[in-house]
């Protein structure tokens, strides 16, 4: 009796310890990217790598104001055409829906989101890049979209399927048409959700490289159009970290933490906005 | 059990012979036949019941007998509901109900739901929403906000709060806010699902006292669970029991000498 209940205290302490383990593993990574990241681009993030063009090639010195610029054309784009169908598409599907097509829709939206983003290049690659002959910012941030695309049906969806029903009566009990009262009180009342969803989607397209590589390329020079190829974070990170020069590789840290800190401010913002509750209730 | 109901009821009878008079014209309302069904269930059995202008019908009966389903019926509400399907007829001043544009009805016969369910939005811009809808802009939209705020006695509380979220007000004042917002596009008829049912006695007491000053220029359906409210403030009453409308009469005639066996062992508490 008294074995058996040391054999039960001695398990429940080993699986406590072993599963506390496992927690703190998972969360120290992030500090641990985080401090090797500071450690060794930290030096290189100054005031030159904000707005200096790169280097030739064993030069020492230089930045990527170039990739910053291109990133966010990239994501500029890719917003602008992501998010009004990732959103109109999400109202869709929570909102006027029948049975089997939101079914299909959503089963589309969640595989796209599970497609590996390389794929997703490539098929930006022989949609626009082949046709147009050449790599450009638009090629990029189309292709940066399709990942945005589902992302922001879901979240529209999941977060306007929260507004309690009995204010979408209220307002068709006043004679509203079923957009009315979606537009003029659904949407409201979810907006602080569905802009969370948003920025959470954006974030992740601006760390995305995969997609970049062959859509918009990279550039060393400032881009002259949307038209042409762009330098961005990722790629610029990629090139970097494999070139045989060391300050290449200060520079590529420096930008990964760059692009760190987007994500968690990002992050941080969404939560923000977030914790201030459901519309509904405030 | 009797006679808490008969002093309960006086009210309501010293007023039955001015509003009779009323009563001799058209039914407000016309239902006929009307079967009603959730899929393959059936909720309302071959119902068929005249609702008087300018008085206050109570439909009570225990929990799923169906009477909340009948109010939804009576502005369409069911149609936001999938896969539901009704046969009759509901005629509003003789005009088909069913048939008509579903905007027109619902600002004819309006609604306010058992749950406060003011929008996420100001005071004002609850009471103005329907009137937006209908396209009244400036001076008098504001005259118009004012005058549903006051029908439904709440101006003194919130005149000072209009552009203050709803969701400041207390849950009574919510309540009658939703009122205010139903009587904004000034409806012919009001339904009310259990208006009063999450709410403390006090405010239901004002909620019950507006009711009555309404009955001028609205006629008003309620549903309660709750049979002294039916027996305060209805003109008629109606009870409802597993999707058929058992009886339908004067309150005083439902709480005092009810025809049907059946209702009377509901209101003396014998079951349900």
């Amino acid at each position: 009796m008294t074995l058996r209940y040391r054999t039960r205290k001695l398990t429940n302490a080993l699986m406590f310890s072993f599963t506390g383990m496992c927690a703190l593993v998972s969360v120290s990574v992030l500090f641990f990217i985080l401090g090797y990241l500071v450690w060794n681009g930290g030096k290189s993030l100054n005031p030159d790598f904000f707005t200096q063009l790169p280097k030739p090639p064993g030069e020492a010195g230089g930045g990527m104001a170039n990739a910053l610029v291109g990133s966010a054309e990239i994501v500029l784009i890719a917003t602008m055409i992501g998010l009004p169908v990732g959103f109109l598409g999400g109202v869709y599907l929570a909102e006027f829906g029948g049975t089997m097509f939101p079914f299909l829709v959503r089963y589309a939206a969640d595989l796209l989101n599970g497609v590996p983003s390389i794929i997703l290049g490539m098929f930006t690659y022989s949609l626009i890049v082949v046709p147009m002959h050449h790599f450009s910012a638009l090629a990029g941030g189309v292709a940066l979209s399709v990942i945005l695309i589902p992302t922001t049906v879901r979240a529209t969806e999941q977060f306007l399927r929260a507004v309690p029903q009995p204010l979408r009566e209220g307002a068709l009990a006043l004679g509203a048409s079923k957009w009315r009262a979606v537009s003029s009180v659904v949407v409201p009342a979810a907006l602080r959700g569905v802009a969370t969803g948003m920025i959470l989607g954006i974030a992740r397209i601006a760390g995305e490289t995969a997609p970049l590589l062959f859509t918009s390329f990279n550039n060393r020079y400032w881009s002259t159009g949307l038209n042409q190829p762009v330098a961005s974070m990722p790629v610029m990170i990629f090139t970097y970290a494999i070139a045989p020069y060391a300050d290449w590789h200060r520079q590529a840290w420096a930008g990964g933490l760059v692009l760190l800190l987007f994500m968690l401010g990002t992050n941080i913002c969404a939560r923000l906005v977030l914790s201030r509750g459901p519309s509904w209730r405030n | 059990m009797r006679t808490t109901f008969h002093s309960l009821t006086k009210a309501s009878s010293l007023e039955d012979t001015d509003s009779s008079v009323r009563q001799q014209t058209l039914p407000k309302l016309k239902i006929s036949n009307l079967n009603f069904y959730y899929g393959s269930y059936q909720a309302l059995h071959n119902i068929s019941l005249d609702i008087a202008a300018n008085r206050i019908t109570a439909l009570i009966g225990p929990s799923g007998c169906g009477k909340s389903t009948f109010l939804r019926v009576l502005n369409r509400m069911h149609e936001t509901i999938r896969d539901t399907r009704v046969t009759g007829e509901v005629l509003v001043d003789g005009e088909s109900a069913l048939a008509m544009d579903v905007a027109t009805l619902r600002r004819r016969v309006g609604m306010v739901f058992q749950k406060p369910n003011p929008f996420p939005k100001s005071v004002f811009d609850n009471v103005a929403y329907g009137l937006r809808l209908g396209g009244v802009r400036g001076a008098e939209l504001r005259h118009a906000v004012e005058r549903s705020v006051k029908r439904a006695a709440l101006w003194d509380e919130v005149k000072d709060q209009l552009h203050r979220s709803a969701y400041d007000l207390s849950g009574g004042q919510q309540q009658r806010l939703c009122i205010a917002r139903a009587l904004a596009v000034d409806p012919e008829v009001l339904l009310l699902d259990e208006p009063s049912s999450a709410l403390d006695p006090i405010a239901t007491a004002k909620i019950e006292e507006l009711l009555f000053g309404l009955k001028d220029n609205c006629t008003i359906v309620i549903v309660t669970h709750n049979m002294q409210q039916a027996a305060r403030i209805a003109d008629d009453t109606g009870f409802f029991l597993l999707g058929k409308l058992i009886e339908f009469d004067k309150t005083t005639v439902i709480f005092e000498t009810p025809a049907r066996k059946e209702t009377e062992d509901y209101i003396t508490g014998r079951f349900g």
